[in-house]
């Protein structure tokens, strides 16, 4: 840590100093530029590390060069007030572009931010009234404070302007990042399911990183604007994009200090090459392939991994219990917790769940089973929220939930662990657990973003949260290490843990001990004892039949989508239709 | 009027079948290898500039050199996949992405090196009187582009439902781990979904250099095309390259005919933005549940 603020030290003090260490105009422009894909790519990084990328950030550079521009033009307008307008604006036109493609995911998000891009850079050229088409638009008026004698003229007031330009860039995204926001995107882009059923709303943080992403690139272009007082539709061109694209990956993507690194490197490595004069782009086009061949995971993790031999994380301290929630949870609705009524989903014309009606009771345990391809499944996601019912309603404390997006869903206080993978798999395990506290945070994002008190507090909170889950789970000891490199059944705990952690008052959990063992399962069922006595109701759908008939207090039977049964575990062992249902699948009651 | 309009639409359909034969590579080595080919345009290039070479300088025969130069534009592919590709499978989709953008820069300018920027034409084989039919007027390569693309479609489909290959190939697309259980070899059915995707590309290349210009950039708006195509039939799915390609050529000529041509070249996107407001995941791609 301190090693950490030395440095930063040192580097300010030599980015302060160096252009009075005799470089030139040349060298200070080079640097200017750095800084300029910046701001480009730290808004790049922004969204990737929901594991978006655009290629479309030419696009908002250019509106944000030319919005500046022409209100300078036309309005006369000093650029130190239309500079943060083309930022705003370039922001609400991310917002706009947000809305339409935030939906989409991984390739497709990507071709149509270059397609996006495409159509910008056309209007650019055609829309002649506007831009002046290719012949470009000169005399865009250099950056100033309202009067002649503010005004930035040599290359070190614009050096000097892009230091702070750059410098607000990294403490926002730095922020960003190393906050909760950042965890969510990172969860997003590791398993955005998991994420939304924590309470994440993948669309709003995608959204927020997608908002801020185009309003620094509008700042860069307006920057570039009142720099180099001529515009033309080339700012557009694929080249552009593809530079950017290589200095946010070659760097490290998703750190926050990746794209600072990969834009120095890539605007100084053309230089050079230019000795090589023709072979110049093949030169760099190989330097590049050797680079994402051989350091994919950017420059800065290699850097990282250099600098110190990997340090320990720091052991969970054992701090006072802060685990599962106490009986303070207020009696809301009566006794039924989660009503579904008359549910039935349709695939074309196969009902996968039928007119499904069941009531889980307040602290009650009930098990929805039945042979494979009985809808089990299906109606945990009506329940959840991730498919919406042909008919039917759900009522979670006797509101109609119906229809609401998961992560509301989650909000509420309804929460589901999943059949395949419950966890974040990247992420040590400390931190699946602490990104799942997020429907918790009551801390505003200005809050977060300026490292007030009560934001520290909170996240001090959480992490003890967090740290006490996995002490419930018998995973403490396991707090720094990867999800992805726990057993399995040490996984399903970490995915009950991660459950656990946005305090549901509703539990819903997906075959819990598929893939567990005799020893693990046992565990498992006195976890959720423990769970139900702490208030909470519990809905699980196993195929393990001692779990089934040992833990719960009723049973609800599904058969091709039909419920066929409902009643206590003895009831259900000894009903003729159950039984006649599950002949095909063998005695599964056998070792109950 | 109606003669105006039935001549762009076989304008359009002509170069809509380019198109298609660019969305159809594109999009079998992104549904069989989750890779977004970033130098789909430059096998477009090669295509044209390997016609060029062979038929134009050295003389070969026309179609013999046709043939020659959509073969050497697949073993380009097939190399790119053994020497890059495959040594970035299980890296994250953006990876192998930027990997290709890496080698169109390449092979961009390893072209600019060898044949110099400058725009060529080929002097084909085909009588540059237009024939008439009706009212509609057409040069003769054209209908000789048009007729070889349908033919390439139609083979394309023959390969991936007919053949041991192809049968490979959709057991891949389906599930890449269970294909390996059942004994397909996926290392040669990745190599030779990428060959194969990029002589589709390199075929177009050729056939439209034939009918237009030829230089080293031409790969940049066909490639943003073939993503437009891909993008409105859905990710992986081949009859929608089919069908978003000849839509993609329609739309454009039509665009180019009664609105502007200068955004022309837009139609393609707005299209898109058009259609995914209406569908997120293309034309004919599905939506998928967690579990």
């Amino acid at each position: 840590m301190r090693s950490r603020v030395t440095w930063g030290a040192v580097i300010a003090v030599v980015v302060l100093a160096l252009p009075f260490l005799g470089v030139d105009d040349y060298f200070l422009h080079l640097l200017i530029m750095t800084g300029l894909f910046f701001l480009l790519t730290a808004g790049m990084n922004l969204l990737l590390a929901a594991g978006q990328l655009t290629l479309g950030h030419t696009a908002f550079f250019g509106i944000g060069a030319y919005a500046s521009g022409l209100l300078a033009i036309h309005f006369g307008l000093s650029p130190l007030w239309t500079l943060p307008a083309a930022a705003a604006f370039t922001g609400f036109v991310g917002y706009l572009l947000g809305r339409l493609t935030l939906k989409l995911r991984g390739a497709y998000f990507v071709l149509v931010t270059v397609g996006f891009a495409e159509v910008i850079r056309l209007v650019a050229t055609n829309w002649m009234d506007l831009t002046q088409g290719p012949m470009g638009l000169a005399g865009v008026p250099p950056f100033n404070v309202g009067t002649e004698r503010w005004t930035l003229v040599s290359k070190r007031d614009y050096y000097y302007l892009m230091v702070v330009m750059a410098g607000g860039t990294l403490f926002l995204t730095a922020r960003l990042l190393g906050s909760r926001v950042g965890r969510a995107l990172a969860a997003i882009q590791s398993n955005e399911s998991l994420a939304e059923s924590s309470g994440i709303s993948a669309y709003a943080h995608t959204m927020l990183a997608m908002v801020v992403s185009c309003a620094l690139a509008g700042a860069a272009g307006g920057f570039y604007a009142h720099y180099i007082t001529f515009l033309s539709p080339e700012l557009f061109g694929f080249q552009n994009t593809v530079t950017m694209a290589v200095m946010v990956v070659t760097g490290g993507q998703g750190m926050v200090l990746g794209p600072a690194v990969g834009s120095l490197v890539f605007t100084f490595v053309p230089e050079f090459l230019r000795m090589a004069a023709f072979y110049r782009m093949l030169l760099y086009g190989i330097i590049l392939l050797l680079v994402v061949m051989y350091m994919p995971r950017g420059l800065v993790f290699y850097l990282n991994a250099l600098l110190r031999g990997r340090t320990a994380p720091p052991a969970p301290s054992a701090d006072a219990d802060v685990g599962l929630a106490p009986a303070e949870r207020p009696d809301q609705g009566g006794p039924t917790a989660l009503a579904v009524r008359g549910v039935t989903v349709r695939f074309g014309g196969l009902a996968a769940v039928d007119d499904l009606s069941l009531d889980l009771g307040r602290g009650e345990i009930l098990a929805l089973i039945g042979p494979n391809g009985a809808g089990k499944s299906t109606a945990f996601n009506v329940i959840t929220g991730f498919q919406p019912p042909n008919a039917g309603r759900v009522q979670f404390d006797g509101v109609d939930m119906t229809g609401l997006p998961p992560y509301r869903i989650a909000e509420l206080g309804l929460v589901r662990m999943f059949q395949r993978t419950s966890v974040f798999p990247e992420a040590p395990a400390l931190d699946n657990v602490l990104t799942a506290c997020h429907r918790l945070a009551r801390t505003r994002l200005w809050e977060l973003v300026l490292l007030t008190r009560a934001y520290r507090e909170e996240e001090r909170r959480h992490r003890r949260r967090a740290q006490a889950m996995l002490r419930f789970v018998g995973l403490d000891r396991k707090a720094g290490e990867a999800a992805k490199n726990l057993s399995c059944g040490e996984q399903r705990l970490l995915g009950l843990a991660i459950a656990l952690a946005p305090d549901p008052s509703v539990l819903l959990l997906d075959e819990p001990a598929a893939g567990l063992n005799a020893v693990e399962t046992g565990e498992l069922m006195r976890l959720i004892e423990a769970i139900r006595a702490r208030g909470l109701s519990v809905l699980l759908v196993e195929h393990d039949m001692k779990l089934v008939m040992g833990l719960c207090d009723r049973v609800v039977v599904l058969n091709y989508g039909v419920k066929i049964a409902e009643g206590t575990p003895a009831e259900i062992q000894r009903h003729p239709e159950v039984i006649r249902a599950y002949l095909g699948s063998g005695e599964i009651f056998a070792d109950a | 009027m109606l003669a105006e309009l039935v001549q762009h639409l076989v304008n359009g359909l002509i170069v809509g079948g380019g198109y298609a034969l660019m969305g159809i590579g594109l999009t079998l080595i992104f549904g069989i290898m989750r890779v977004v080919n970033f130098a789909h345009g430059e096998f477009f290039m090669l295509g044209a500039f390997f016609l060029f070479t062979l038929f134009s300088l050295w003389g070969v025969n026309f179609f013999l050199a046709s043939a020659l130069s959509v073969l050497g534009v697949g073993v380009v592919g097939a190399v790119v996949e053994r020497l890059v590709l495959r040594r970035l499978r299980s890296e994250p989709i953006e990876i192998p992405m930027l990997a290709t953008v890496a080698l169109s820069v390449i092979l961009q300018n390893a072209a600019i090196l060898l044949w110099d920027p400058s725009p060529k034409t080929i002097k084909h084989v085909f009588s540059p009187l237009p024939l008439t039919l009706g009212p509609i007027h057409m040069v003769s390569i054209r209908i000789f582009a048009g007729l070889v693309a349908v033919a390439l479609i139609v083979g394309s489909h023959l390969l991936i439902q007919k053949t041991r290959i192809g049968r490979a190939m959709r057991a891949t697309f389906q599930d890449t781990d269970m294909a390996r259980l059942a004994g397909v070899d996926v290392d040669k059915v990745y190599m030779f979904t990428f060959a194969f995707g990029a002589a589709l590309a390199g075929a177009s290349g050729a056939l439209l250099g034939a009918v237009f210009w030829v230089y080293p950039a031409m790969g940049d708006l066909a490639a943003l095309k073939s993503f437009a195509v891909v993008i409105m039939g859905g990710l992986g799915n081949f009859l929608g390259a089919i069908v978003g390609g000849l839509l993609l050529g329609v739309s454009e000529s039509l665009g180019a005919g009664y609105i502007s041509s200068g955004y022309k070249d837009a139609i393609g996107f707005v299209l898109i933005i058009l259609l995914l407001l209406w569908r997120p995941q293309g034309l004919f791609g599905k939506k998928v549940l967690p579990r």
